[in-house]
Parts: C-alpha cells; structure tokens; sequence
C-alpha cells in the first residue's frame, strides 16, 4: 500500500457538480446498446427488430472472438437496429415492458467465490455478457479471454471535471465490490490493484480483501488508469494490463451472488447545463432525455462522460456502456470583437496570459464549448509535459506519430497510453492540437500492423 | 458588433468553396478572425478549451519587443543628432529616429506579408500569426542605415528559405528572421558591417563597441580604449550607442524578457542558459588576460552581456521555441553553447566582430542533434526496470 503524490496536471474546477445524493430513476422506456463503445470488437447481431428480450438476451456478439457478448439490460423488445452510412450499426434500441424478466445465470454463495476456477469465472461472465466491462491495456479494448494480463486494476477514482464520486456511490455496496474482486483475482496470475482517491472512506474501498489497494493525490489526471499503471506495473511491449471500473466491479460480484445480468449504473449528471443534478440510480443505456428531464437543453451540449474524456451523445442518445457520468454545458461559439487584445478578467486559462492569470484562482469556472481559437501549427512545444505525469516526451511523441514511425513511438512509450491522458494537453495547447487524437491515430496504427 | 459578424460573413461567401476568391481563403480568415475571435467550437473531446491562442501567444511577443522598437526609434534619432552635432531634443530624435525606422518595419512586414500569405495561399492552410514576430524581429537586427530593397529582399530570403521550404511554421530548423539576417550579412555586407553603418548619416564612421574592443592592440587597457572611443558599461547597458535598430538597449530587452518570463510565453531555460554559457567563456578568456594576449580578454566578462547583439540574441532569437532544443536538458546544452560560441566569436575571431547571428543559428543546426540524443537516453531509460515509488 502506498500513497502516490501526482504533481503534472491541473484540476479544471467546472461549475456544475452533482451534489450527493442518489436518486432512483423509473425504469426507462427505451435504452440503447452502441457497439462503438465495444472498442474491439467486431458485432454480430443475434437479434432482429421487433424480437423479444430479457435481461441478459445477448444483441450481438464479436466476430472476432465468439462467446464476448453484449447484452440487452432490460426486459422488452428490439425496437430498432440503427444503421449509417456502409452499414456501420450505430445502435440497438430495446423497447423496455417494464417487467424486468431475467435470464438466469449460475450463482454462488459468497464465500465460494474465492474458490473458483479461472474458467469458472470466465464462464459466468462471458455468459452473462459482463464481460466488456473488462478492458485491456494498450488500446483501450474489450478484454480478450486468450491474453491473459500480468495484473488487473480496479479504477476507483476519478479526477475529471464534475467527475462522479466513486466512492460515494460505492457506499452499501460492500458486499457487491469484495464479490467482484475475489472474482477478479480468479483472472490471473498477477496481482489486482485497487487504485483509490486520497481519502477515500466508503468501506468498500478502504477494507477490501485480497488486493493491492493504492492511494493517489493530486490534480487530474490522477484517477486515470494509465497513470496508474505508468507507477504501479507500467505497461512494455507485449504486455497486457486489464482494468475495470469500480462500479461494474460491484456489478461483476452481483452477477455471481444472484445469478441476473446486473444493469444498475450510478451516474452523476453534471454540468452548468443540467436543470437539475444529482446522481442518478439508473441502468446502463439509458437515454440522455430522462436523465436530464426537465433541463432546458437549447443551446447546451450534451456529453457521456467528462468534458475532457467524453463523447457527445445529443439530447436524443444514450449514455455510453462505460460512463457514469454525463455532462451538459452550453454551447460557445460567440464571436467578440478583437478578443486577442482583451484584458481577459475573467478568462479561464492555464497560461499567463489574461489578467485572471494573476488574480486568485475561482472556485468554480464556467465554460463553454468554445474552441477559442484556430487551429494552428504547434509552436510552444513546452507546456505538455508538465500535465501529464507519465514518464513520456509528450511533443516527441506527437512527431514520432504524426511521422507514422511506430518503433520510436512505441519506444517513447505510447503503449502506456490512452488519448484521455492528453486531454489537458488538447485543452492547453494554444494551437488548439488535438492532443488525444494525435495519439489515438498512433495507437490504432500500431494495433493496425503490430 | 452583430453588424460587424454580419459583414464578414457576407464578405466570407465570396471566399468560400467554388465562389471566385476561394484561393484567398486564408486571407479572409486572417481578417476575419483578427477582428472578431473565431467562434468555433470544439467539435471533438476535450469539450472546453483553454482561452489562449495562437494570436495572442504571438502578440504578446510582439508586445515584448516594444520596449526594444521604442529604444531603437529614440536611438536612431539621438544617433543622427549627435553625428550631425544638433542640438539634443527628445522629440526631434523621435522623429528622426521615426522616419528611418518605421519605413524598415513596414517593408518588413509588407515582403514578408505577402509570401506569408502567397504560401498560405498555395499550401491552403492558414497564415500563421507567428510571422507578426518574424517581420518586426528581422527589422531590429538591421543597421539603421540599411536600404530599403535590401530589407525586402532579406525578410522575402528569411520566410522562404528559413521556413516555407521546410514545410512552414512549426516545421523550420533555422530562425527566419536570423536566416534573413544572414543572408542580408553575407550578401551585402558593406551596408550591415563595418563602421559605417551603424548610424545613419551618410559619410559619418564610428565604429561598434565590439569593434573597438577588437581592434584594441595587444597591451592596451580594452576598457580604456571603450571608454576613449565614448563607450561605458552605463550607455551601453541602455543602448545610447550606435548598432543595430532595436540591439543597442540591453535594459529594453530585459524589459521585455521579464515581460516573457511573467507571462509564461518564453522558456527561462534558454535565455539563462545564454547568459551562464557567456559568463564562463567571457570568464574564462578574463583569466587568462595578460602581456602577449589578445587586449579583447581583459573585458570584465560581464560586460559582453550589454555589448553587441547578445541580450536580444538571448532573449528574442534563442528562444524561439521550434528552432531551439525541445527537451529541458537540451535547453540548457543549446543556451550554454550559445553563449559560449558568442564570445569565442567575438573575442579569437578575426572575421566577425559580433557572433551572436552566427552562434544562434549554428546552434538551432545542432538543437535536433542534441535533441536526438535526449530522446535516446529517455528511452533508454524507459526500458529500465521502475522501481515502485
């Protein structure tokens, strides 16, 4: 047990956080299942439209590896199957009955599951489709049951703008989260990690069993898994490191001591654009419209996930498979006249280059989607590296990718990597370079030919 | 305002795709977002964006640099009052300093503008604010006297030999603005050396502290023979002295470093780096001063700090932070070497009374060399085993 100290980064303190306290959301009428967040995977439908689901019916399963499944989260029946353009699927809507028919899976009883076999383990959780809650390291995919990881980490943090408290949502789930880990140790040979906020209280965390638990300070992007891997177990070529995040840890240990597909998720609904926020208890898919029901959402963006690390989901989508959190922030884009010359009192910036830059710094910041800027050549090379606190050359890097040289790239260490860590590079950058992308360009290349 | 956006949006349809002045997009981009900020926003995570641009990051070097413009417009002015023995009015040397100064920057800027945008214009892509710093930069290294063509001809030889034919902005390995500078040294080097130069009045020779501390025979004071040609650490530390435009004062280029400095815009490494490589080489060369030696080794070593090019060397040109090292400790290599090549240059070389052209742009050829082996070593040391904590 150790307590890592993070210095590189900068917490951006947005207006906007869910104050504590849960609230249990009606079912939802429909939920959708976007295989784009199955990073790796390949889908192939098992449903058609109009078929009738329950809990756990698996929606598709990956081509590639055949038994990964990804299922429905409620009871009903497929409403649409969403196709763009080449027939890319974009989602599975299912329509809920409101019944909440389970398929039925094996349980266990609590104290057997320390005891079982790796196989058993994998079984239960590949049958029951929880098993893309596993991810591995590099690439940020679906977990694969053939590349066994040197070490798995529980993600049980979270530094992002407005991000959702883990261990506020952990309380009560006690027994869930320690299930879900003596399952996990059943995955491999290596240790588990548990990688918690300074401070941290719930029970959950600080008493768990059988794992490696460490603490992390400081500024974002502390809670990021790679920068706990980058000190815990850093990641060399030919390495894989699982992660999961802490709620579908407890969600894992609900599926072995009841024996349903567990759709419950806890999400913080953030942000200077949502009406009302508070931490919704919800499951996954469910649609952006009833978390934010009654939020006046003309002129708001609407994000799964942080506004660093998120995606847009639009008033009409689905919160994504892996997040917890959703984000609403109104829109930028006004112009004002000669803004390089303004003073800026009230400019929010890590540079010093605005008047605000010398007064004290604000609790809170509101901001916008306002790019701020035009996309430029990259001419201050020196203000990455001083928020990422991985042991990276964060401007070498960029030129190693954009070169397409994988070999040095993968020698600066770009495998340690996901694009959410450059995110405050991406926010800093006066060239307004997409940091992120830069690196996630570099990352499917090397997965690509490596 | 709302009629202002209006406006440019009208006027924007005649540059967008298939409308008759597509080509000079970037034009109107320049314009457009010159006078209203661009009000774009960020289509891809992250969401927010932080609120500093390239444009302002640029002009506020260019705002470092008045200081530096002012003293050489006042200086230009107090030169030619004193070469024309007139009687000292500050508002007089203003003007005089005026209207030889100014024509040099706007054609500067004017050559330099209109291959900026030509290159923008062939390469579609957006014409890069960084230019703003180049054409005054290039300006405040000429001699006062400097013709006019050979201004253009020098900043036109700068932006494209020193940075468009690399790939542009971001991309060049040499500083544009020391690139035109040399080439304007090399090519026509009656007008910019030499001791005639330096004010500008035709027919009136006094010659550059550097070249006076040169030109010192062996066993004499080199102090002294400054100070009998009218020089002292005092008016050359605030550039009451003849050289080139916006050299002379080293108090203004401080006044523009701490300018840098406190808004984060410069890296302090290289400049210190500058001045601590040229202490120990001006130190070094004080040591070894006596009988027999070059007179040029008994300058306190602190004084080639305020003399010559050195200070708006270090703070303006070494900095530049896509011709310099990008690592931290090829920083310090690259600054260290700086300084110490400039005072070899000045002090054993006969050929060039000043080096501070010559060492930055010697040493932007090595940055990616000292670059490639800081690279190296981390990741040599990335494959290391790390220990936990």
């Amino acid at each position: 047990m150790a307590t890592f100290q993070i210095k590189q980064g900068r917490d951006i303190k947005l207006k906007g956080a869910a104050p504590k306290e849960i609230v249990a959301l009606s079912l939802p009428r429909q939920v959708a299942v976007v295989p784009a967040d199955f990073k790796g995977l390949k889908a192939g439908l098992c449903v058609k439209v109009n078929d009738a689901v329950k809990t756990g019916t698996p929606l598709f399963e990956d081509k590639h590896c055949p038994g990964i499944k990804v299922v429905s989260p409620v009871s009903g029946r497929v409403a649409a199957i969403n196709r763009g353009e080449k027939r890319f699927l974009e989602d599975i809507v299912v329509e809920s009955d409101g019944r909440n028919e389970a398929v039925t899976f094996r349980k266990f009883p609590a104290s057997e599951i320390s005891g079982l076999s790796k196989e058993d383990v994998e079984k239960s959780l590949l049958q029951s489709g929880l098993w893309p809650v596993l991810r591995q390291r590099p690439f940020s995919k679906v977990a694969h049951p053939r590349e066994p990881p040197k070490s798995i980490f529980v993600h049980a943090m979270n530094t992002e703008p407005l991000a959702p408290d883990v261990d506020f949502i952990l309380q009560g789930k006690e027994e869930q989260f320690q299930a879900g880990l003596n399952a996990l140790r059943r995955l491999t040979k290596g240790k588990v990690y548990l990688c918690v906020r300074h401070g941290a209280q719930s029970k959950a965390l600080t008493q768990a069993r059988g794992v490696e638990t460490h603490y992390f300070a400081g500024p974002h992007p502390a809670g990021n898994v790679s920068t706990h891997i980058h000190y815990l177990d850093p990641i060399r070529k030919g390495d894989h490191v699982w992660y999961v995040e802490a709620q579908d840890v407890a969600r894992i240990g609900s599926l072995f001591l009841e024996g349903v597909y567990p759709p419950e998720r806890v999400v913080a609904v953030t942000g200077e654009g949502a009406g009302r926020r508070f931490y919704a208890k919800t499951i996954v898919g469910a649609p952006v419209s009833l978390l934010l029901k009654g939020s006046g959402l003309a002129g708001m963006r609407c994000v799964s996930g942080s506004v660093l690390a998120g995606r847009e989901v639009g008033k009409n989508g689905y919160l994504s498979f892996y997040d917890s959190q959703l984000t609403a922030i109104p829109e930028g884009g006004k112009r004002v006249l000669l803004g390089w010359l303004s003073p800026g009192f009230d400019k929010y910036t890590f540079s010093r280059t605005f008047v605000s830059s010398f007064l004290p710094e604000k609790k809170e910041v509101s901001l916008t989607t306002d790019k701020q800027g035009s996309d430029r050549a990259i001419v201050l090379n020196h203000i990455y590296d001083s928020l990422v606190p991985l042991d990276i050359m964060v401007y070498f890097l960029l030129k190693a990718v954009i070169g397409g040289d994988i070999e040095e790239a993968e020698k600066l260490g770009i495998l340690e990597c996901d694009e959410e860590d450059f995110a405050l590079c991406s926010f800093a950058c006066p060239s307004k370079t997409d940091v992120g992308g830069i690196i996630r360009e570099g990352l499917e290349l090397i997965e690509r030919e490596g | 305002m709302q009629f202002l956006e209006e406006q440019l949006k009208k006027v924007g349809q005649l540059f967008a795709k298939g409308k008759p002045f597509e080509k000079f997009y970037p034009l109107y981009e320049a314009l457009d977002t010159f006078l209203l900020t661009p009000g774009k926003t960020a289509a891809k995570a992250p969401f927010v964006r932080d609120a500093v641009d390239m444009k302002r990051v640029m002009i506020f070097v260019v705002l470092a640099l008045i200081p530096a413009t002012l003293m050489g417009i006042y200086n230009t002015g107090y030169q030619i009052e004193i070469a024309k023995g007139l009687t000292h009015s500050f508002w007089g040397a203003v003007e005089a300093g005026a209207w030889k100064v100014i024509p040099i920057i706007l054609v500067s800027y004017a050559a330099g503008g209109f291959w900026e945008v030509l290159f923008a214009v062939a390469r579609k892509h957006e014409i890069n604010e960084g230019f703003l710093v180049t054409g005054i930069l290039f300006a405040l290294t000429l001699p006062p006297s400097i013709p006019l063509w050979q201004v253009a001809v020098g900043i036109s030889f700068g932006v494209v030999f020193g940075k468009e034919i690399f790939g542009g902005t971001g991309m060049n390995v040499f500083n544009p603005a020391l690139t035109a500078r040399a080439f304007v040294f090399f090519a026509y080097p009656a007008q910019i050396s030499g001791s005639t130069v330096w004010v500008a009045v035709d027919g009136y020779t006094r010659a550059t502290p550097l070249a006076v501390a040169a030109a010192t025979p062996k066993g004499h004071a080199v102090v002294q023979a400054l100070a009998d040609a009218g020089y002292n650490f005092q008016n050359m530390f605030f550039g009451f002295i003849p050289g080139s435009l916006g050299e002379t004062s080293a108090l203004a280029c401080l006044l523009g470093l701490a300018f840098l400095l406190i808004t984060g815009v410069a890296s302090w490494r290289v400049t210190l780096a500058c001045v601590l490589g040229l202490l120990t080489m001006s130190s070094g060369f004080y040591l070894m001063q006596g009988p027999g030696r070059l007179a040029f080794f008994g300058l306190p070593p602190y004084w080639h700090l305020v003399m010559g090019g050195f200070a708006f060397g270090a703070v303006f040109m070494a900095t530049d932070p896509v011709s310099a090292a990008a690592t931290n400790a090829g920083r310090w290599i690259y600054g260290f070497l700086i300084g110490i090549l400039v005072v070899l240059i000045r002090v054993v070389n006969p050929a060039y009374p000043e080096g501070v052209m010559l060492s930055i742009l010697f040493m932007n050829a090595f940055a990616p060399l000292i670059d490639y082996f800081m690279v190296e070593n981390h990741m040599k040391r990335r494959l290391q085993p790390k220990k936990l904590g």
